[in-house]
């Protein structure tokens, strides 16, 4: 009887529990040793970037299982070669050619071995797939690239030619000063032809971004939706193989989830902590973070009243305390937003004005806008914690309080983060609360994708603000190539932002992690997803410690083969 | 001129009484008895009684320890929270929402499972043997997954928590009624007043249910405490009271997130919630110990 | 017996019938499409979903679509989830195994403590250790599982860093998925670091065991202390006494087999409570079985996995009660010849 043996079982592991303290002999450490586990905050929601924008999910695929054919290098964010060894730009910017490496592997699994290494087929696969409504592959999973139609790419690319094995040149429409930047983006991400070939003959296309075939350091092994991700180390990598045999990503959407098992050792990094004094205090856990190019901001949805008149929206920015926000929410520990750009990037004008908290002026405000009485609003908050926003939903109250000074009464609504953002693009709110985060360093990534007409009627410019002449200068600063030319268009750019505010900016934030000191190497990036290529694990026993640091040196050779 | 009694007569207690007699010298149901008083004024009286908003928050006195700490500030007295709200005050309603609202929910299904329940007691045959069936289906099924499968349906909010729990509870009075008003039906005393031709429900309201009072009431108490449980722990899984409501169990989850700086946001909840239960325990400890001592005698 | 099983037959096939036809309503029910909430097709182009509404019979009556969804039910077709588009089935067959295993080492923690507890404080009825062992229990039964649970892992696993505090292995470990029930997919792997693994499987199950034991061990207390008290004011054991037993004789011989007959009645539907604790638990201690899932679907409104999720979970609990009404019946022919078990 079924009964009897789960009394058996059960007896058995009462009785192992004894042996417990006696269990972590060698076999388990040389496991634990070549394995880390990443508390992630959320579930992929696909394994290839190409389909999505969402942050959760570049962080668990791009870097991990595929390559670009170009990518950044450094603090200064120069483009260096990836899967291109080389690449050759004509005169007049509209023809760009890509020379190949030639010993780059494709994963070896159980789904799939590939016969050869990668060939221009594949990047041309990987690209048509999204320029071709025709390709066979286009309309597997959807048929959406939100990422390259955002940034037209359909009308910018026009065809893409293999000259040899190992040559690929791509035809523009018109010159693009973000091109490359983008190609070297975790979007941009490069997948195999012959296994599209296979997958087309076992009548399973939309395996291919399912389960997934690509170049990168990692391997997908094993995937339970919700609970965790396994990747194995690809063992061919055309770069030197990673230092770890195994990498897990545990999801845990709690953030009081993930502060606990690293606390209790049972993930060695995990993303988003809180309670930065606890982990401050804890001798073996570090607490690390990076100055990434995000802004959070308060947005209005201007085709819906009162938000259509400019004046209320003036007044609901002159009317909240940024000074408080950044104090309660961030905990003092982001930089005030003055404009939707950074104050990192280059393009920075640090004489653009910004709207000082004054309720006075605020209520004058409201009164020549024909709102003396206020009104009652409705403000959508992120029910997740982003690098840009902590908690939108504490930032949500405190703004309803300032509001309520004002006269306005605020509704504070929200809903499960895809659904939101689902809603979002629906333009079912009144008001809300979002961010961006840089995909590239180039200014562009800010003013495009927020604010352009394009933008709005893809669905990623949610305020639905388009304006003609905001629209000119940024075209205009993309085709021109002198920088402090440049910089004048989008000062002129970020002048009517705020002017015009479609949108108030509210902070700029860095992106914080949490580790165990026995891990090592760089994993957070200024922008776009994480990377654990240049991981390792140190267990501390002073022979070993002794290694390390020869590890650490040989590090930054790595990647610049 | 008074009026002098005639006859010596016996006054007999009625069932109610006699439980209070004992249940009186029992001094642990008293204390609890006594609480669970104190709880219910707190209920009604929270908007007088507390001292700040449990909504607004003071934005300078954020995740301010209780008094007793050396950081602690003696006009919030068991602390704040992130937004700087009195936790004393949201405890204080919070009483009202889980402890007010679940008292009000074992009267509401009291008064419904006690009236369908001894109608079901005059029934016999193939409706009472249904209604027996479905009975059984019904109690087999735990009463949170059953609020959880409700509230599933309503989808989540306050409102929707208190009917689910309702319809949780009224299968098991349903089920106390008919078995007392059943088991009190073959007495002889009844049997005496149908023979004078009483009809049925008068039998049923003025025979039957003072007898029966003291086992409605023992079931109330059990039914309460899991009122209070059910509620927050529909709270703490954001199925129950939403966002800015201080119910316990809401407050208890909202507290989670800062569990490793201000961990009195997660104990006092839990601290509250536990005494509510332990009270009303106590209460229905005292009632059945009563009841059987007045079986004994 | 025969007349008994057939009671219990009648009784589960009515169940399943209320059970299903429940489910069945709930997809009119939710908000939306009803096709939709019952295959959980929540992308399906116009083609698709003349396809599936062919398959759900929905031009017929809603008699013959409810014959449908039975069909489908037997065959295994729970529909696929709307939230992550997988096939509920198969979900629900991963997940239910974690639960279950939970479930039954926290029901034999909780019989394990709570039974010999209930005795010894009924042979010591009216006594100090009566008293306590009686208060320990109101203040067991009385605390909320979500709280408890939130204090052991802060004690358990922060403070003090014996157990870990989430999940049902360390992931390290790399477990096929056999029967679901992780111990014994553990014994069937061919991994070289099965028992490494194994006390890692215990060492995670421990502390949401025991949180979950807590409530239904202080009812165990309750009834082995009632059910203990009752058989020694029978007149078997006063004559055991007479005929010159020690009281050590008696007890074991006599009385516990007798009080323990009467505990088994109950074990059915405190594992219906049991399961639903487990359901919160899994919550607190990330523990990859049917309660976290069904309260996850229950947030991102996926209707078709709330719908399959409760049936599956209603259904088993119902089960598990009709198995141990056979149990006690076996055991306790006087039981055969109650109407109703409860």
């Amino acid at each position: 009887m079924t009964l009897m043996n789960k009394i058996k079982v059960n007896l058995l592991a009462c009785l192992s529990l004894f042996a417990l303290s006696a269990c972590y002999d060698e076999s388990t450490v040389s496991l634990d040793e070549h394995s880390v586990i990443y508390c992630a905050e959320g579930s992929p929601e696909t394994f290839n970037p190409q389909l999505v924008t969402s942050g959760t999910t570049i962080d668990a695929t791009s870097n991990q299982l595929y390559d670009r054919l170009l990518s950044y290098q450094g603090k200064e964010n120069t483009l260096t070669p990836a899967i291109a060894k080389a690449w050759h730009v004509t005169k007049n910017g509209k023809k760009i050619t890509f020379y190949l490496r030639k010993n780059v592997a494709f994963h070896q699994t159980e789904y799939f071995t590939p016969s050869r290494f990668l060939n221009a087929d594949d990047i041309i696969f990987s690209f048509n797939r999204i320029l071709n409504k025709n390709h066979p592959f286009h309309y597997v999973s959807g048929g959406d690239y939100p990422f390259f139609q955002n940034i037209e790419f359909n009308s910018l690319v026009e065809k893409i030619e293999k000259i040899n094995d190992h040559t690929v040149r791509f035809h523009l429409t018109h010159p693009d000063n973000s091109f490359l930047a983008n190609l070297a983006t975790d979007y941009a991400v490069i997948l195999s032809a012959e296994y599209a070939e296979q997958l087309s003959k076992q009548q399973r296309k939309s395996n291919i971004d399912t389960d997934p075939i690509g170049t990168g350091p990692f391997k997908l092994k094993e995937y339970r939706i919700g609970s965790f991700i396994r990747y194995y180390r690809h063992e061919q990598y055309w770069r030197e193989p990673v230092k770890i045999e195994q990498l897990v990503f545990d999801i845990t959407p709690s953030n009081t989830g993930r502060l606990t098992k690293l606390l209790a050792k049972e993930c060695d990094i995990s993303a988003y902590p809180i309670a930065h004094n606890k982990i401050g205090e804890n001798k073996s856990l570090t607490l690390e973070s990076i100055t990434a190019l995000n802004v959070g901001y308060f947005g209005f949805n201007i085709k819906k009243p009162p938000f259509d008149n400019k004046l209320v929206r003036q007044a609901v920015s002159y009317a909240i305390n940024k000074k408080v926000l950044l104090d309660t929410v961030y905990k003092g520990k982001a930089v005030l937003a003055k404009s939707i750009l950074p104050n990192t990037s280059w393009a920075f004008d640090d004489t653009i004005p910004t709207h000082e908290f004054n309720p006075v002026l605020a209520k004058s405000l409201l009164n020549t806008a024909g709102f003396p009485q206020g009104f009652t609003m409705d403000l959508w908050a992120m029910p997740v914690q982003r690098p840009y926003n902590p908690n939108a939903i504490t930032m949500a109250k405190l703004i309803q309080a300032d509001l309520n000074d004002i006269g306005i009464k605020v509704n504070i609504v929200s809903y499960e983060w895809n659904t939101f953002l689902n809603r979002l693009k629906l333009g079912e709110h009144q008001s809300f609360l979002l961010g961006w985060s840089a995909d590239h360093p180039d200014p562009d990534n800010f003013f495009s994708p927020m604010l352009s007409c394009s933008a709005s009627n893809t669905g990623s410019n949610t305020t639905f603000w388009c304006n003609q002449e905001y629209d000119d200068i940024i075209q205009k600063a993309l085709q021109t190539t002198d920088l402090s030319q440049r910089k004048k268009f989008y000062s002129q750019a970020m002048k009517i932002i705020e002017e015009e505010i479609p949108l108030i900016p509210i902070a700029h934030s860095k992106r914080y992690q949490a580790r165990n000191k026995e891990i090592t190497g760089d994993i957070l990036a200024a922008f776009g997803g994480i990377n654990f290529y240049h991981i390792d694990k140190n267990k501390k026993t002073p022979l070993s410690a002794k290694s390390n640091n020869a590890v650490k040196v040989a590090q930054p050779n790595v990647g610049e083969n | 001129m008074a009026r002098d009694k005639i006859y010596l007569e016996e006054i007999f207690p009625s069932p109610f009484m006699q439980l209070w007699q004992v249940f009186r010298k029992t001094p642990s149901a008293m204390a609890g008895l006594s609480c669970f008083i104190f709880l219910i004024i707190l209920a009604v009286f929270a908007p007088i009684l507390a001292p700040h908003s449990p909504i607004d928050g003071q934005l300078d006195m954020l995740l301010l320890p209780p008094a007793w700490h050396p950081d602690g500030n003696i006009s919030y007295l068991l602390g704040t929270d992130e937004l700087g709200r009195d936790m004393l005050s949201r405890l204080m309603y919070g009483t009202s929402l889980t402890f007010g609202l679940s008292f009000i929910v074992v009267i509401t299904s009291l008064i419904i499972g006690v009236v369908i329940g001894s109608l079901s007691a005059l029934t016999t045959g193939i409706k009472s043997s249904f209604l027996n069936h479905c009975l059984d289906v019904i109690l087999s099924i735990p009463s949170l997954l059953l609020a959880i499968i409700i509230v599933a349906i309503l989808g989540p909010g306050i409102s929707n928590t208190v009917w689910a729990v309702v319809i949780v509870l009224i299968p098991q009075f349903i089920h106390i009624t008919r078995y007392a008003v059943k088991e009190e039906s073959r007495k002889d005393y009844v049997l005496a007043s149908r023979l004078d031709g009483a009809s049925p429900f008068r039998i049923l309201y003025y025979s039957i249910f003072p007898n029966i009072v003291d086992r409605v009431m023992s079931q109330a108490t059990l039914a309460q405490s899991a009122a209070i449980l059910d509620i927050a722990t529909l709270g703490f899984l954001g199925l129950g009271a939403q966002i800015p409501l201080p119910e316990w169990g809401a407050t208890l989850a909202n507290g989670l997130d800062l569990f490793y700086i201000a961990p009195w946001t997660v104990y006092l909840p839990g601290l509250a919630i536990l005494f509510a239960v332990i009270v009303t325990n106590l209460v229905g400890e005292g009632i059945r110990h009563s009841l059987k001592l007045r079986k004994d005698k | 017996m025969l007349i008994f099983t057939l009671r219990r037959l009648s009784l589960f096939i009515f169940t399943m019938l209320v059970l299903t036809l429940l489910s069945f309503s709930l997809s009119f029910l939710f908000p939306g499409d009803s096709i939709i909430n019952i295959s959980g097709a929540i992308n399906a182009t116009p083609a698709q979903l003349i396809e599936i509404e062919k398959h759900y019979h929905t031009e017929s009556n809603i008699f013959w679509q409810y014959i449908t969804y039975l069909h489908n039910i037997v065959n295994g077709e729970l529909g696929i989830s709307m939230a992550s588009q997988s096939d509920i089935a198969t979900e629900v067959l991963n997940l239910l195994p974690a639960t279950i295993e939970l479930s039954l080492v926290a029901l034999f923690i909780a019989m394990f403590v709570g039974i010999p507890l209930g005795f010894i404080a009924a042979i010591k009825h009216n006594k100090t250790t009566d008293n306590i062992i009686v208060s320990v229990s109101m203040l067991g039964y009385s605390i909320p599982v979500f709280w408890l649970g939130i204090l052991a892992i802060l004690t358990f696993s922060i403070n003090l860093g014996w157990l870990p505090s989430a999940g049902q292995i360390s992931l390290l470990f790399e477990i096929e998925l056999i029967t679901g029930i992780q111990f014994i997919d553990i014994l069937l792997s061919d991994s070289p670091y099965k028992w490494q693994a194994f006390s890692d499987a215990t060492a995670h199950i421990i502390l949401p065991a025991c949180v979950i034991a807590v409530a239904p061990a202080t009812i165990f207390i309750r009834l082995a202390r009632t059910s203990m008290i009752e058989v020694l004011e029978t007149s078997y054991i006063r004559a055991a006494n007479a005929k010159g037993l020690t009281f050590r004789q008696m007890i074991f011989r006599h009385a516990i087999r007798n009080a323990l007959i009467q505990i088994i009645r109950h074990v059915g539907l405190q594992f219906a409570n049991l399961v639903t604790i487990a359901m919160v638990t899994e919550v607190i201690f990330s523990w990859p079985g049917i309660g976290r899932w069904l309260i996850e679907s229950i947030y991102q409104r996926d209707y078709t996995a709330i719908q399959s999720g409760l049936l599956v979970l209603s259904c088993f609990i119902f089960i598990v009660h009709i198995l141990t009404d056979f149990i006690y019946a076996a055991l306790n022919p006087l039981a055969r010849g109650n109407k109703y078990g409860s």
